[in-house]
């Protein structure tokens, strides 16, 4: 019963991330017009904007949302209990963010991984650890619904992941049948802290030589991490690569295929949503919706099988 | 010696592409050197396509190794890890999960049985190699890892010492998207920033952010307005922005479908088909990069000057000083 199954897995809260190794393939265009869209349908949809040093998706809806803080501890070393001429702090910082200068351990916060080493290691207790603002996360239930959950790294701030993960940890404050997370480009740290848990991956890609290797990178990453994957082919026609082919050969579902027109991207440029705003853009989606739903349902009896 | 870094907030703007159209345009005039420091996804190699010459490998962060015959499963390492990377399964034996370790060494310090080390591990590559422009300089991350700022790091340090061995007076970097690590490695002490920015919302909305960056780290930066005839409203939201924020708005390139296929044929490495971009002169894409790019060596030719703190920064000092 793929219908049943699908249900049952929605109602334990099904999880998509959508990503690229490339930047600009259309993975904000993907993720929010399939949240409305799957919203209106009546399900409880959040829709997380993980991409946090350029996150986009507030631009398409108009929500009010509530602002919290995201913050990490870094550490401080009072000089009335730091003595003179220790380095256990700065001899267990693997990260290189203390340095001794005058006898007294100075801190790199751009550096520090807020592991608490340092705090762990000091003889005489004296390193404290202070809060310290990397950014913050909005949150809000736009008109049809859809909550929409949004974090924002700060500008000049170095780490996106502790933003990441303070993002999907604030979604799960409210129940959702089905989680969107809109993943940065690349496929490094804020990739895994995004992709991490994911029920699907939807990576989506363009049909260039760029587009295949960066998809090729991702894919890699998503066997690491034992992701069940698909694909999402966004402006076909701009470029000759054969991305089904490639899917083919990897035994990856292509669920969708966007075509290229300028339409589509005039829409975009304005902050309109292709699913109100182009004639096709309702069918694309539904469509996709359509292909994610009887993809995961097989996964899951493969996986039961 | 210059450092010129093509960069934009948003993914998809046209670095790779304008990066290898001024590439090809410097080249013609004097050596230079091309960096990529997209290092989780390179994609200039391949617009140049590069021929690999020297490979090393990057070691990243440690990782953590438990002797599981000294191993108690006393639990103390547990507490000590702040990435919950570590559980102690039904064995008794702690179990560290690679993807959550960030390799501080804290379980380390903390387990009294020494049985946990750290060793290193090889989490990339730079490499190094020559292309139809020349020296090229980049490095390949491996799918997940972390540390991709030092990786980015060496990329630079390596163009600059190939450039200055060679007598290139110009390092090109095309830097990665965003506002985060890798991105403010790539920019940092660089000589100047040329954002490309796409005209729609969030073709604008990123690029507020990486003019706060760049001019918080100092950075000179102008403005490239890509695909500029892709939205009418947008561009002219995107010219204002650049008024309001005193941004030097370099020049406008129009969408051109023309060069996607280019530099694709000259990314597949078909040389029969591949029209050199020089050819290519009557295509209206390239021809207002050529323009660009000549505005862009006089800007590098001018003598550098102390700039004024922004009034972008001067804001963000004040929300920094308020929100901690």
């Amino acid at each position: 019963m793929v219908a049943g199954d699908q249900a049952n897995r929605l109602a334990e809260g099904f999880t998509i991330a959508v990503a690229s190794g490339k930047g600009g393939t259309g993975k904000t265009l993907v993720a929010t017009n399939l949240a409305l869209l799957v919203a209106r349908s009546g399900v409880r949809v959040t829709l997380v904007d993980c991409d946090v040093e350029a996150p986009n998706d507030h631009l398409f809806f108009r929500v009010d949302a509530r602002t919290a803080v995201v913050e990490v501890p870094i550490p401080e070393a009072p000089a009335e209990t730091c003595p003179s001429g220790c380095s256990a702090c700065r001899d267990k910082c693997r990260f290189g963010a203390i340095r001794i200068l005058g006898g007294k351990p100075t801190i790199f916060p751009e550096l520090c991984h807020s592991c608490g080493a340092c705090v762990q290691a000091c003889p005489n207790g004296a390193l404290r650890e202070r809060q310290m603002r990397v950014g913050e996360i909005e949150s809000g239930h736009e008109s049809e619904g859809l909550r929409l959950v949004t974090g924002r790294l700060d500008i000049g701030e170095a780490k996106a992941p502790p933003v990441i993960r303070a993002a999907r940890r604030a979604a799960e404050d409210e129940a959702a049948e089905l989680t969107i997370l809109d993943a940065p480009p690349g496929a490094a740290c804020s990739a895994v802290a995004t992709l991490r848990g994911a029920d699907l991956l939807l990576l989506v890609t363009e049909p260039t030589a760029f587009g295949l290797h960066d998809l090729e990178l991702m894919v890699e990453l998503a066997r690491a991490l034992g992701l069940p994957t698909a694909v999402v082919l966004n402006r076909e026609g701009t470029g000759s690569v054969d991305i089904a082919g490639y899917c083919d050969s990897r035994g990856l579902p292509l669920l969708a295929r966007i075509p290229f027109d300028r339409g589509v991207a005039e829409r975009y440029a304005k902050g309109d949503l292709l699913i109100d705003s182009h004639p096709e853009g309702g069918l694309w989606f539904s469509s996709l919706w359509q292909a994610i739903k009887s993809t995961s349902a097989r996964t899951a009896r493969e996986t039961a099988a | 010696m210059k450092t010129l870094v093509v960069a934009s907030g948003k993914g998809g703007t046209g670095k790779t592409t304008l990066s290898a159209l001024f590439a090809h345009f410097s080249s013609q005039e004097r050596p230079l050197v091309v960096a990529d420091c997209d290092v989780e996804a390179s994609n200039l190699p391949l617009a140049l396509r590069a021929e690999v010459t020297s490979r090393e490998a990057f070691a990243g962060s440690e990782k953590v190794v438990v002797d599981e015959d000294l191993c108690s499963g006393c639990e103390r390492c547990l507490d000590s890890c702040r990435f919950d990377a570590i559980s102690i399964l039904f064995d008794g034996i702690a179990q560290v999960d690679e993807w959550s370790c960030e390799g501080c060494g804290a379980c380390a310090t903390a387990c009294r049985h020494g049985a946990i080390s750290l060793e290193p591990c090889q989490a990339g590559e730079l490499l190094g190699g020559e292309c139809s422009t020349g020296a090229i300089v980049f490095g390949q991350l491996q799918p997940g890892q972390d540390l991709s700022g030092k990786l980015v790091t060496s990329v630079r340090e390596r163009a600059k010492a190939l450039a200055e061995a060679q007598g290139a007076e110009l390092v090109l970097v095309d830097g990665p998207p965003g506002i985060g690590c890798p991105v403010i490695a790539s920019i940092s002490g660089a000589d100047g920033v040329l954002a490309v920015a796409e005209p729609s919302l969030s073709g604008e909305h990123d690029l507020r952010r990486l003019v706060t960056l760049a001019r918080q780290l100092r950075v000179p930066v102008k403005v490239v307005l890509n695909k500029s005839d892709l939205s009418a409203e947008a561009a002219e939201r995107l010219r204002a922005t650049c008024r309001e924020e005193e941004l030097e708005l370099i020049g406008e390139v129009p969408f051109d479908e023309e060069l996607l296929p280019t530099l694709e044929r000259m990314a597949h490495g078909d040389v029969s088909e591949a029209k050199p971009v020089t050819d290519i002169e009557e295509s209206p894409g390239v021809s207002a990069a050529r323009s660009i790019w000549e505005r862009i060596e006089n800007w590098l030719a001018e003598p550098p000057q102390a700039r004024p703190a922004s009034k972008a920064l001067i804001q963000l000092s004040r929300t920094r000083s308020n929100g901690s």
